[in-house]
């Protein structure tokens, strides 16, 4: 009887939240918070796996309620019950992780998203739990960027070509890095938004939103560049620059062979995973894109790998060193900030047309 | 979009149909409300790709089953609550789910129980009681609006992902291709 009364809220409390309505939410929880512990006082200790679920359940909800004390008592007590079945006691623990952060997030007056984006790598040179370094930053700057690029995609903004994003933005969004339990090399993110709003048209953009829409983003960028990524990113320029900048964080095959991102708060969901095929794929539609644009007949095409030395977006060129020469490539003016900023001193592959002894820019990405 | 089915009356009549409306009424581990929520987000999904009725594949390991779907079209307030159309796929995905748990297998979810990131169903048959989960089966859902290689694909992740999992087995593992009209089962002991 008690569990079918906390079943009953805990649906409601879904409902509610899908439709934003988060302090609702929050209440019908502790409905189905207190529903569920009277059900767990009234159930028969020697079913353990029904035991193990239940006081999964009870816990999760009083933390979904944020109710963290209770939650926190509940998980302690039970951590210690010899009837209680492992898998249950691991779920216990990261219970108890969330509540944890949680509450640490609630003393310092941060507000973060529910969901998180879960990012991990591995094979080539990443090994449980470490990871080069420069490749980790270069991974989170990445995964940062396209954050970015999704919060002025849902704000209507035009799609940015130079600079980072404005600091109206910056204030009111920040990502979040946070540490992820051990797997391969796991970091998560999640977004902060800023307590005083209304700076400008966006404040009614949710941090759960953008959330949602960069996991959309993303998934189909990597699965369906040139079928679901139409539907979910229209413009053409957001489209580009999305694939650009996915392009950059799938991997070569090199010093990592696969990366994964999945929301955190949802086990249901099925991992965005990209491998060295990914890259290919994606490099293969922004060919097919830029292309079908630009064809012009008598024009050669080629590849050129080396070192980017030197940009200057402004007076329309890029330099490459390549074999001890310097390579200059022109009509570069198109390129984005955030793309080919964090590519300076490494070695980059640039796609070119040749005309007349010229080189013209057509794409460019990172050669690991 | 695309509607294949030209079916006299005797056929339509005679047809398996997937069970997706009033599923509360069976599965009582889900309120009419949340019934009525997941059967919305999957006519959002179902519309993309098809008009009313379509021939669903279903596959539960060596067994095929065709089943017929039926739904009413979104209207504009339903397809604008469901913008985000991954939470879409993924709620319309649960619903398919259950009906395609009823029809292959003859259970039912019978409990929700939360988690620390959602919630789960536990199926069983129909009367099983709902407070003794020692014997049903726990359902693993996926959905997606990719190709066939992709549910395919999908459904070996989502078993993997099961055994690699707590070990609250067993499972029943579903996934739901939407675009491509297919129905993935398999059982995670």
């Amino acid at each position: 009887m008690h569990h079918s009364q906390s079943e009953h809220y805990a649906s409601q409390a879904e409902i509610a939240a899908r439709a934003g309505q988060s302090s609702a939410a929050v209440d019908y929880y502790r409905l189905a918070a207190t529903e569920e512990a009277n059900a767990l006082a009234d159930l028969d200790s020697g079913k353990t796996r029904t035991l193990g679920i239940t006081v999964i359940s009870a816990a999760a909800l009083w933390m979904k309620a944020e109710e963290y004390a209770q939650a926190e008592r509940l998980a302690l007590e039970w951590l210690g019950n010899k009837q209680l079945p492992e898998f249950a006691k691991i779920e216990l623990r990261t219970i108890l992780q969330s509540i944890w952060s949680e509450q640490q997030f609630q003393r310092m007056g941060i507000s973060l998203s529910k969901r998180d984006v879960l990012v991990s790598l591995s094979g080539g040179e990443v090994v449980i739990g470490a990871a080069p370094l420069d490749l980790i930053h270069q991974k989170e700057n990445e995964v940062c960027n396209i954050f970015f690029r999704v919060i002025e995609m849902l704000l209507g903004k035009p799609s940015r070509r130079r600079g980072g994003p404005s600091a109206e933005i910056q204030n009111q969004f920040r990502p979040w890095l946070l540490q992820a339990s051990p797997g391969s090399y796991q970091f998560a993110v999640r977004i902060q938004q800023s307590p005083q709003m209304a700076l400008f048209s966006g404040d009614e953009l949710t941090t759960e939103e953008i959330t949602a829409k960069f996991l959309e983003v993303v998934e189909a960028t990597v699965q369906d560049p040139e079928g679901v990524l139409t539907e979910v990113v229209p413009d053409n320029d957001y489209r580009k620059a999305f694939l650009r900048l996915s392009r950059n964080l799938a991997p070569t095959g090199k010093t990592y062979k696969r990366l994964e991102m999945r929301p955190g708060d949802d086990r249901q969901a099925s991992a965005i995973v990209m491998l060295p095929e990914s890259r290919s794929e994606i490099d293969q539609s922004l060919q097919r894109a830029t292309q079908a644009t630009q064809t012009v007949a008598g024009v050669n095409r080629e590849r050129i790998a080396g070192v980017l030395r030197a940009v200057h977006l402004d007076k329309d060129w890029i330099e490459l060193h390549n074999n001890e020469q310097t390579v200059r490539i022109e009509r570069a003016g198109d390129m984005i900030d955030d793309i080919v900023g964090p590519m300076v001193n490494h070695s980059v592959i640039v796609d070119v047309t040749v005309t007349s002894g010229k080189r013209y820019f057509q794409d460019i990405q990172l050669d690991e | 979009m695309w509607n294949e089915l030209t079916l006299s009356t005797d056929e339509y009549s005679n047809m398996l149909h997937l069970p997706i409306d009033k599923v509360s009424e069976r599965h009582w581990g889900l309120t009419p409300a949340l019934a009525e929520s997941y059967l919305e987000a999957a006519r959002v999904i179902l519309d993309i790709f098809h008009e009313s009725p379509q021939r669903f594949r279903l596959f539960k390991q060596q067994e095929a089953f065709n089943a017929l779907v039926t739904w009413a079209a979104a209207d504009e307030r339903c397809r604008a609550a469901w913008a985000n159309k991954d939470d879409a796929v993924r709620d319309g995905a649960y619903l398919f789910a259950l009906a395609a748990s009823e029809v292959m297998l003859g259970w039912y979810a019978i409990r929700r129980a939360e988690t620390r990131t959602g919630a789960d169903y536990y199926l069983a048959p129909l009367n099983h009681s709902p407070e003794d989960l020692e014997d049903v089966y726990r359902l693993e859902v996926s959905g997606t609006r990719l190709d066939e290689a992709a549910v395919r694909q999908r459904l070996m992740e989502k078993v993997q992902q099961t055994r690699d999992g707590n070990s609250n087995l067993p499972a029943v593992a579903i996934v739901v291709g939407f675009k491509v009209r297919l129905i993935l089962l398999q059982m995670v002991e």
